[in-house]
């Protein structure tokens, strides 16, 4: 992304003669809702350079992404969005509403054309033309495309946004897509999923561009890979129980009190990229698999039709190979100090196995 | 006469629009109308899924009152299983609920509603010493003190106090001034900053606010700290259906719950009681004196006329809520209807809600008459959400195309909500409809062994009512009213918090560490088929959910929220519903600029994905649900 033009740029560039950038101006002061003896102020605004525009619209969505993004501690909120952005338009914070907000988009969007950070919140809902999301009149489709047209980047917010979410699970009555699926592939888009993402991911996005005046990099799927680069499995501080085959069973169980590997009760974590097992939520403190729940895999694509949740994964989603043969694996290669330990897991492992065999009277594989 | 229309409406949950006719000579509004322009079918995609996996789903209705709809999913299934969750399972859901619950209001207070009644433009002219000099005249003479229940005094002195230095006014200040001159206004953009209410409060307190705005952003995050804790994450802590799966061991490092978890527990809770009794509570009386000394006293309109509520907190686990059980054992005992609370006291009518109720299909039912659905061979009816038929049928305005909108129909259909009733009639629901209904029932004698929640919110309302120096039947049913009275209950749910942790540490203290009944998980041991009900007062009002559970998965799915409630489109008569009913009883300075309409909307907290949740675009029939064995069983 280049750098912003100031208005001023804009004008020059344009051969705009100094008078029209002038009532540019003015009629900025009056859309800003300010004195017109403001004026000389926002003429000197226009000349300098302005911080990152954003743009945020909200589709079919559960307003969970905006209150995630708020939960940010690093950076807090209130700097991010005070110092290092611009936020011109969005349903969550902005004072205004109605006709003169709807303008301010407008003038926002001419002002910074082709600079502006579009970040959509919420999937695009397409089925009857789109009119079950309705939104200043208009469907939410044709706001997207018409606002993504100028955008510089578009920011995919949440699981909604990046693959439909909720809304798209079977039999999805709303016909619920992703931006992606709607605007193509004709800018640069960076998937930023999860149901909701962690709060420092959201921000983390906006704040790498504001700190190093681009975006971050990404994987090929698009999304950053500094938040999606490693599977929660790879992460997760419970994951040499996994390796020596040490599970909890059943929740409130003696392995769920030990912290042992969720992986049984259905724990999304070997197939799910994203940073809970080492940013985790709110600073380090926790994350799902951390507070005994197995993770359900909000970051894939679709996940919401690959439940049930509690059903062990080879069963559903990619196939990894004999997992419980990874584990032994694993133990096979330690050091002899050890050895003993992941000689009792094994152990443990086994009995274990015999009694799944018992109740559920097939192997798992 | 004029029509304005305020589309979208912002600062609030989903998409929302209304449209009112205003008398320009007098402001007075004459017609009013509430449209929620979404529908995103989420029952539709509830049935066949594992019940177990209900709360997960459900949840993502709303991601601003996260774990409202998550706890109201888990109590219909564990109604419907039969399951009865362990103690410390139901005092760490009622932390969640209660923490999520001021969280809430803070979010909505500061975030969604304040900048209708501060402006940075403002604050701008404000005094930084005077400032400082105020905030501690708020401080003395807007806190309204309180006494918890019998708790551990962990805390040694309060860590979150209002700063009161003229410094600290200035900087804040010159934030607002370098924002209003770089000419990028950001979120501060384009309101309507010239409104005459602006004028209403002085120019400290505008600056006061826009710092305490800021304050709250940063903080409101450390209020939900339990949900990291106990749930994994937040938005959307994680749960499961018998408890929670947080299990709980002081003989194990990595347990998900010991000792040092616990304190980060106590911290959150003392931290959400300090930002309570200094920031929200005494900062929204002293703007609501302002208002009410300067006669504002309006917006009230269906909360003069009817308001319901179903009761929350159960102080200890209970076997079922069809089975009457639930509502043996509540703090918080607002199940009920008030009627004609505006007419005052002695006039006001109070109705008992009970679990028998929410069975019998003549007292809670929906009409559609003027939303874009039809009842094929039930036309003009109200059914019951068990009997809900609900079929699409999307009229588009009255001026303007399908997909580019003029005006909406009145006359017509124009909204994606129905019209929920109770015995027919429209109601209010939310923090302003509980207080209500407590004080009702507490001054008629319907209560007379208040709990320690029912009794703070009594001392509350005398001490607001005399900062006021007016009776509770006028302040109350009021704009500012309903502001107020949620943040008086955030108060309440920062001690329901404190009171839950105590009962908790008591708990294992006495030996006591499980957190999940999993003798039910097994799906062999439900029965073939079975029904169940989940009521919860969610932030916005009394919020339930309905199952039905048939081979081991869920065979219909209803949930009937409190937006609904309060947002719903005009009834078969013709009757308004309480945002349309609240912005009729609002006058209008300014028609183009009709910021009063926007802030008592805002004073509901809209939630639209909760309310735009539950149709049925296909035209499919939804299931019969009933919990009542007696009356009917689960059919088309």
């Amino acid at each position: 992304m280049d750098k912003l033009e100031t208005m001023w740029d804009v004008c020059l560039r344009k051969n705009i003669k100094r008078r029209s950038f002038l009532k540019s101006c003015a009629a900025l002061t009056s859309i800003m809702g300010l004195n017109m003896d403001m004026l000389s102020k926002v003429v000197a605004a226009a000349e300098k350079n302005p911080l990152p525009v954003v743009i945020w619209l909200h589709g079919h969505e559960c307003t969970g992404c905006d209150e995630s993004f708020l939960r940010s501690a690093t950076p807090l909120t209130s700097d991010l969005v005070l110092n290092s952005i611009a936020l011109e338009y969005s349903h969550a914070l902005s004072a205004a509403a109605g006709e003169p907000f709807e303008e301010h988009l407008h003038q926002t969007m001419q002002q910074y054309a082709g600079k502006y950070i579009l970040a959509v919140e919420g999937a695009v809902a397409t089925a009857e033309n789109g009119i079950y999301c309705m939104t200043g009149g208009k469907p939410f489709v044709s706001v997207l495309k018409e606002v993504a047209k100028n955008a510089a980047v578009i920011i995919e917010y949440g699981a909604c946004a990046t693959s439909g979410g909720i809304q798209a699970a079977k039999p999805n009555p709303t016909g619920s897509v992703s931006v992606r699926e709607i605007v193509g592939n004709s800018k640069p888009i960076v998937k930023v999923p999860g149901c909701p993402p962690i709060p420092e991911v959201m921000t983390g996005v906006v704040m790498h561009y504001a700190l190093f005046g681009k975006l971050p990099p990404l994987d090929n799927e698009g999304r950053p890979k500094q938040f999606y680069g490693n599977r929660i499995h790879d992460t997760c501080y419970r994951r040499p129980f996994f390796d020596t085959g040490m599970f909890a069973e059943n929740f409130d169980d003696a392995g769920s009190k030990a912290g042992w590997c969720l992986y049984k009760l259905g724990c999304r974590g070997p197939v799910t990229y994203n940073s809970c097992g080492n940013l985790r939520w709110w600073n380090g403190l926790s994350y799902p698999i951390q507070s005994g729940h197995g993770c359900i895999g909000c970051s894939n694509d679709h996940f919401w039709d690959e439940d049930p949740f509690y059903k062990r994964l080879p069963e559903y989603g990619p196939i990894l190979g004999d997992v419980d043969k990874i584990g032994a694996a694993a133990v096979g290669l330690t050091t002899a100090g050890v050895a003993l330990h992941g000689a009792m897991s094994v152990v443990q492992k086994k009995k274990r196995q015999a009694a799944e065999e018992k109740s559920d009277g097939k192997k798992v594989e | 006469m004029k029509r304005v229309v305020v589309d979208p409406i912002t600062r609030i949950e989903g998409h929302l629009r209304v449209e009112v006719k205003v008398d320009e000579a007098t402001g007075k509004v004459e017609d009013a109308l509430s449209s929620g322009t979404a529908w995103r079918g989420l029952e539709l995609i509830m049935n066949d899924r594992d019940p177990r996996d209900g709360w997960a789903y459900i949840q993502r209705i709303c991601g601003v009152c996260t774990t409202a709809h998550a706890l109201g999913c888990l109590r219909a299934v564990e109604d419907a299983l039969g399951i009865t969750i362990p103690k410390n399972a139901n005092y760490i859901r009622n932390i969640m609920a209660g923490v999520q619950s001021v969280q809430d209001h803070v979010i909505h207070f500061y975030h969604l509603h304040a900048l209708d009644w501060v402006s940075p433009v403002e604050a701008l002219k404000a005094d930084p010493v005077a400032t400082a000099a105020m905030q501690n005249t708020v401080l003395s003479a807007y806190k309204v003190n309180v006494t918890g229940p019998e708790s551990l005094d962990t805390e040694a002195y309060p860590k979150e106090f209002p700063k009161a230095t003229p410094e600290y006014y200035q900087k804040i200040q010159k934030k607002v001034k370098d924002i209003v001159e770089s000419g990028q206004l950001g979120i501060f953009a384009a309101q309507w900053w010239d409104h005459p209410d602006f004028q209403i409060l002085p120019p400290e307190v505008h600056l006061l606010g826009i710092a305490h705005y800021l304050e709250m952003l940063d903080k409101q995050r450390e209020i939900v700290t339990s949900h990291v804790v106990f749930g994994g994450k937040n938005p959307h802590p994680h749960y499961i259906v018998g408890g929670m799966p947080c299990s709980i061991s002081m003989d194990d490092m990595n347990a998900p719950v010991n000792t040092e978890r616990l304190a980060i527990v106590d911290r959150s809770i003392n931290t959400t009681i300090n930002l309570m009794n200094d920031f929200y509570v005494p900062d929204v009386l002293a703007i609501g004196k302002m208002y009410v000394d300067k006669g504002y006293v309006d917006g009230g309109g269906m909360a003069k006329e009817r308001v319901l509520g179903f009761g929350d907190y159960p102080d200890e686990p209970y076997t079922g809520t069809t089975n009457g059980d639930f509502h043996k054992n509540l703090l918080y005992r607002c199940n009920g209807i008030v009627e004609d609370f505006g007419k005052g006291l002695d006039a006001a009518k109070f109705y008992d809600f009970k679990a028998e109720d929410l069975s019998d299909p003549e007292v809670l039912n929906e009409g559609v008459e003027h939303s874009w659905y039809e009842y094929p061979g039930a036309e003009g009816k109200d059914l019951h959400p068990w009997d809900g038929v609900t079929k699409a049928k999307y009229t588009g305005p009255k001026e303007g195309t399908k997909t580019d909108w003029k005006t909406l129909d009145e006359d017509g259909k124009y909204s994606w909500l129905k019209t929920p009733k109770w015995r027919g009639k429209m109601a209010e629901v939310g923090p302003l409809s509980r207080y209500i209904i407590i004080y009702t029932k507490i001054k008629k004698g319907l209560i007379t062994d208040p709990t320690w929640v029912e009794k703070m919110i009594m001392d509350q309302i005398e001490a607001v009512s005399k900062v006021l120096n007016l009776a509770p039947e006028v302040w109350m049913p009021t704009m500012v009213g309903r502001t107020a009275t949620r943040a008086l209950e955030a108060q309440v749910h920062a001690y329901v918090a404190k009171y839950y942790f105590n009962k908790l540490i008591k708990n294992i203290k006495a030996g006591d560490t499980k957190v999940a009944d999993t003798t039910k998980w097994d799906p062999k041991t439900w029965p073939k088929e079975c029904k169940g009900v989940g009521l919860y007062e969610a932030p916005r009002g009394a919020l339930s959910h309905w199952v039905v559970i048939k081979d081991g998965k869920i065979a219909n799915y209803q949930a009937i929220v409190p937006t609904t409630w309060n947002a719903c489109p005009r009834d078969n008569k013709g009757d308004h519903g309480a945002y349309e009913k609240a912005m009729m009883d609002t006058k209008v300075k300014i028609p183009d600029k009709p910021l009063e309409i926007l802030k008592v909307v805002r004073s509901f907290d809209p939630c639209m994905a909760c309310s735009t949740h539950l149709y049925n675009a296909e035209g499919k029939k939804i299931k019969i649900v009933t919990t009542d064995p007696y009356l009917r069983t689960n059919q088309e």
